[in-house]
């Protein structure tokens, strides 16, 4: 594949991201402002803490976040992530359980979240196959 | 059976954050759809679990071998040994202890949401001590 290919493909690639990310903010204010009822954005906390280790490792070398290593910070960080996942689920279903917002806005709310993981994992692919590209 | 060892060890320490976090939000719902207000000595049982679950973690699992030599002298793998079972102890009153609160609690009118709370920080101990044990 010629050079100005790849990178315009890349490029895209990386349009197609920002859109699903934005995607999702707009489906998570949605869920708030459709219903005139501005307790979901309470899942904003957990999104803020999902991307956490990419953020702090995508600069460093990344093998060690997908490898079985023992290095504390990268384990806590894996924790963190785990707990905010959880938390961004647990969220909505204890404010529906509540009474507090309607199944509409839960569905909004989920609906979200998984836009956000689906970028989140598409961008840590993208990353691990830049990896091997970039070694030619 | 290579193959499962090593995806346990990735995604190892988020398993473990999603279980803490689940154990935890199942206690903020409990504590949010109560219909009485949920006093503190319901919090201890949770609050002990999750103190445990970080004695396990502080374990260093190779210093329990028989080949450690530890700056404290030679024979002082009963310090490890000693806190494990402190750890040991402390989750298994907490879980006697939630039991306990919830029969006492369904004798009068209030108690079946906490048992959901309660249980759910309680597993939160077994999983993070299972992380660390199946990473070897």
């Amino acid at each position: 594949m010629a050079r100005s290919m790849r990178t315009c493909l890349h490029s895209g690639r990386l349009a197609l991201l920002a859109i699903l990310v934005s995607g999702g903010i707009v489906l998570q204010i949605l869920a708030c402002a459709l219903y005139n009822n501005w307790w979901p954005m309470l899942t904003v906390l957990m999104y803020l803490i999902l991307p956490m280790p990419l953020i702090f490792f995508l600069g460093s070398n990344s093998p060690s976040m997908m490898s079985n290593d023992g290095d504390t910070w990268v384990n806590f960080t894996k924790f963190l992530t785990g707990a905010s996942i959880v938390g961004s689920i647990a969220i909505p279903s204890i404010l529906k359980h509540a009474g507090v917002i309607g199944w509409g806005a839960l569905t909004m709310e989920l609906s979200s979240f998984l836009v956000f993981g689906v970028a989140i994992l598409w961008l840590i692919q993208m990353n691990s196959e830049d990896e091997y590209s970039s070694a030619f | 059976m290579e193959n499962l060892a090593l995806l346990w060890g990735i995604i190892g320490p988020g398993v473990a954050g999603a279980v803490f976090g689940a154990g935890w939000w199942f206690w903020v719902d409990a504590v949010v759809c109560s219909s009485v207000q949920v006093s503190f000595l319901h919090y201890l049982p949770g609050i002990f679990a999750s103190l445990a679950a970080l004695m396990f973690n502080a374990v260093n699992k190779d210093e329990i071998g028989y080949d450690y030599y530890s700056p404290y002298g030679d024979d002082s793998e009963w310090r490890v040994k000693l806190w494990l079972f402190v750890a040991y102890v402390v989750s298994f009153v907490c879980l006697a202890g939630s039991v306990g609160m919830l029969v006492q609690d369904a004798l009068t009118d209030k108690g079946p949401s906490v048992w959901t709370g309660v249980a759910g920080v309680l597993q939160c101990v077994l999983v993070l001590i299972r992380y660390t044990v199946v990473n070897l």
